[in-house]
């Protein structure tokens, strides 16, 4: 081998072993992460979510969810006014864990970091609950999917509730879960 | 003049040094393992919980806990240093959902260097209990529990420097389940004797 191919051989070499180190991945979702993610539920499984009227019953839903994260009490955890929220009703998502989780991180896993994701083969619920710095504060983005609904909710939470949130995400995971159940039957 | 070495050899060498100073940054994160392998358990699964606090919500988790609260301030001690958790449970309705070959692709790795089971270590809950310890020289790099019953698969492993007294006082909280791990009190003499 010459000296010339010697060098370039080298060079590439050089240049595939910082690749491989140093690239991060390429991902989709970028700028307004929450609006991507409600056109990639509709995309993936072929829904629409639903309008204005349904909102003001749902935003109720956000404030009793974040107030069942810890223990039930009625508080409230979400900064005033930064409740971001899209629900689907009664329509039907079909399974695909799997598939489905993997386009939700691939999508996400730039800026946000996946706290706990739980899943239900048997009843068909699914939740994922990703966080992101946001200044001094943080935004939380919580997927809900179950048989027939869904809902998609970004709040942004002082550090002290988040600490809340990440002692115990397991459990957060499932009261949001529990709550979408529960105010359906309200 | 240019020696032999400066012409020829260096930029060659120069790229082994990369390659290897790369393989060696790999190795530094050998206690992180591989649990993709069990993802198509959650098809099959009643309940799957799936946590991945990786460094950068440790670094919040330390941000965000208060010194000021009793428990926050224990979690904050015991995750100081630590550079991830990572919790994969599955809850079957029925038995014999998962087979010897799924927990054997997590054992594989554990076979790995460094990684020692830990024998001494009972847990409170019935089924089987398996904690491995990997040490980097002279410290802990991380840890790994399988904890299985015939309903039930759970695997966590933890990234840095870590004990059991450590695991035991994170049970119940950042995701980690109770495992009621216990270390086996040494045998007495009566014990034997019995």
């Amino acid at each position: 081998m010459s000296y010339v191919k010697l060098k370039t051989f080298a060079a590439l070499v050089m240049v595939l072993s910082l690749t491989a180190n140093v690239v991060p991945n390429v991902v989709s979702a970028k700028g307004d992460d929450f609006n991507s993610i409600v056109k990639m539920i509709e995309q993936f499984y072929g829904v629409k979510h639903v309008g204005i009227p349904f909102l003001a019953k749902a935003g109720m839903k956000v404030a009793r969810t974040a107030a069942r994260i810890k223990g039930g009490e009625a508080r409230r955890i979400a900064e005033a006014g930064s409740i971001k929220l899209a629900v689907f009703e009664n329509q039907d998502f079909n399974g695909e864990f799997t598939r489905f989780r993997n386009t939700l991180n691939t999508a996400l896993n730039q800026t946000w970091s996946p706290l706990v994701q739980t899943l239900s083969a048997t009843d068909g619920e699914q939740v994922y609950i990703f966080v992101r710095e946001a200044g001094d504060k943080f935004n939380v983005l919580v997927v809900t999917i179950a048989q027939r609904d869904a809902t998609v909710v970004q709040v942004t939470l002082s550090p002290k509730n988040l600490a809340l949130l990440m002692k115990d995400p397991e459990g957060t995971g499932k009261a949001i879960t529990e709550e979408a159940t529960i105010i359906d039957q309200e | 003049m240019k020696t032999l070495f400066q012409t020829k050899l260096a930029a060659p060498l120069f790229a082994l040094l990369l390659i290897v100073a790369s393989a060696a940054a790999t190795r530094a994160q050998d206690s992180r393992l591989q649990l993709n392998s069990l993802d198509h358990l959650s098809a099959k699964a009643s309940q799957t919980v799936d946590v991945n606090i990786d460094e950068k919500l440790i670094r919040i988790a330390l941000k965000v806990f208060s010194d000021q609260d009793a428990e926050e301030r224990k979690i904050k001690e015991v995750v100081a240093g630590i550079k991830g958790i990572y919790v994969k449970s599955f809850e079957f309705e029925t038995d014999g959902q998962y087979t010897a070959a799924d927990m054997e692709t997590i054992r594989t790795q554990l076979r790995g260097p460094g990684w020692s089971r830990l024998v001494n270590v009972m847990s409170k809950k019935e089924g089987n209990l398996e904690v491995y310890l990997l040490m980097n020289g002279e410290t802990v790099g991380g840890l790994a529990v399988l904890s299985s019953d015939l309903r039930e698969l759970v695997v966590v492993n933890i990234v840095g420097p870590v004990n059991l007294d450590k695991l035991a006082q994170l049970e119940g909280h950042l995701g980690i389940p109770e495992l009621g791990i216990e270390p086996a009190k040494p045998k007495t003499k009566n014990d034997d004797e019995k």
